[in-house]
């Protein structure tokens, strides 16, 4: 009778010891997901949906001169994408004050990034009072 | 009065099952891409245009004064019926408030865009109106750049799908000297199903 209770306690153990071998043995072949490095801006943001998928390699900013004397504040960046990922991205430009300077429009733009392929984009702001900007870039919808 | 309720109760539930009505905001807008143009297409071509032109500095009057323009002739060469205006409007909107271009309504192909600039004139010597408000002889502004244009559609079938290819080119013509200061030319190209209507 006693026997019979420690070979079932044994059983039992055992069956729990080859449940967790196999979990720790199933998991140790998924593959990991590489953590892409993302560094918090004020000028750009990049939604953690495709922060896996791509990364924003450069951000520059200079002032193009105008005839008139003046000067338009423009922005490239790069996209180096990790897989294929269909992106929007959308540059919003603020004055001195920190208001917004309205554009043509209020839509984003869209882009696919291919693996492995880095990708420049381009953007000027629609009037001179414009000094700094913020960059969205989400997950195309 | 058995048939009534039925009916009643048919259209209920019909009524229930309809999509509900509701706003975009086109700034969050995930809604589904068509094949014909929508406000996007006119909203990414106006965009890049505009960037284009305020960078080329074409725009930029070395006098530090506004340059004036005057939308000349947007061809619409596509199978859609679009009035033009959805585009040059964005264009004209964006170049006011870039402080560099004014647009003038008192001239236009098939004549003035804005009627009451002569209509106002015409008030002139008449004895109803206090002449000190009447608009005087040669106040209205020339203009000095002129915006032409064209919309093209070209579509093409993709094995079992269908390619709409659209491309909206745009110059401004210096009126001084006759020569194009800018031209540019933004692609909008679309690729979805057969069944897919694109005009």
């Amino acid at each position: 009778m006693q026997e019979n209770t420690m070979f079932r306690t044994l059983s039992r153990v055992m069956l729990v010891a080859l449940m967790a071998t196999g979990i720790l043995v199933t998991s140790a072949c998924v593959p990991l997901e590489p953590q892409r490095e993302y560094v918090q801006r004020d000028d750009l943001q990049v939604d953690p949906e495709i922060r896996q998928a791509l990364t924003v390699s450069e951000l520059l900013q200079s002032r193009v001169d105008l005839p008139g004397g003046g000067s338009l504040l423009k922005i490239q960046f790069s996209v180096k994408g990790y897989q294929n990922v269909d992106m929007e991205w959308k540059a919003t430009w603020f004055d001195a004050e920190g208001m917004v300077v309205p554009g043509v429009g209020e839509g984003y733009n869209t882009a696919r990034v291919m693996q492995n392929q880095t990708r420049f984009f381009t953007a000027s702001a629609p009037n001179e009072r414009a000094v700094s900007f913020q960059l969205h870039l989400r997950e195309d919808r | 009065m058995k048939k009534t309720v039925i009916a009643v109760l048919c259209s209920t539930l019909l009524a229930a099952c309809a999509t509900p009505t509701r706003y975009v905001d086109p700034a969050a807008d995930d809604g589904p891409v068509t094949m014909t143009m929508d406000y996007r297409d006119f909203e990414r071509a106006a965009d890049a245009a505009v960037q284009d032109l305020l960078t080329s500095g074409a725009v930029d009057n070395p006098s530090g004064e506004r340059y004036i323009m005057v939308v000349s002739r947007i061809t619409n060469d596509t199978m859609q019926r679009i009035d033009t205006d959805q585009l040059v409007k964005k264009i004209r909107v964006a170049l006011l408030r870039s402080g560099k271009v004014i647009t003038t309504t008192a001239v236009g192909l098939n004549g003035a865009e804005d009627a009451m600039n002569e209509k106002a004139r015409e008030l002139r010597n008449s004895d109803e109106f206090d002449q000190s408000g009447v608009q005087k002889k040669g106040t209205l502004k020339a203009p000095d750049l002129s915006l032409s244009g064209k919309i093209i559609q070209r579509n093409h079938k993709v094995e079992d799908e269908q390619q709409v290819e659209y491309y909206f080119q745009l110059s401004m013509t210096d009126l001084t000297s006759g020569l194009a200061v800018w031209e540019n030319e933004t692609p909008i190209i679309k690729r979805g199903s057969n069944d897919a209507v694109s005009w």
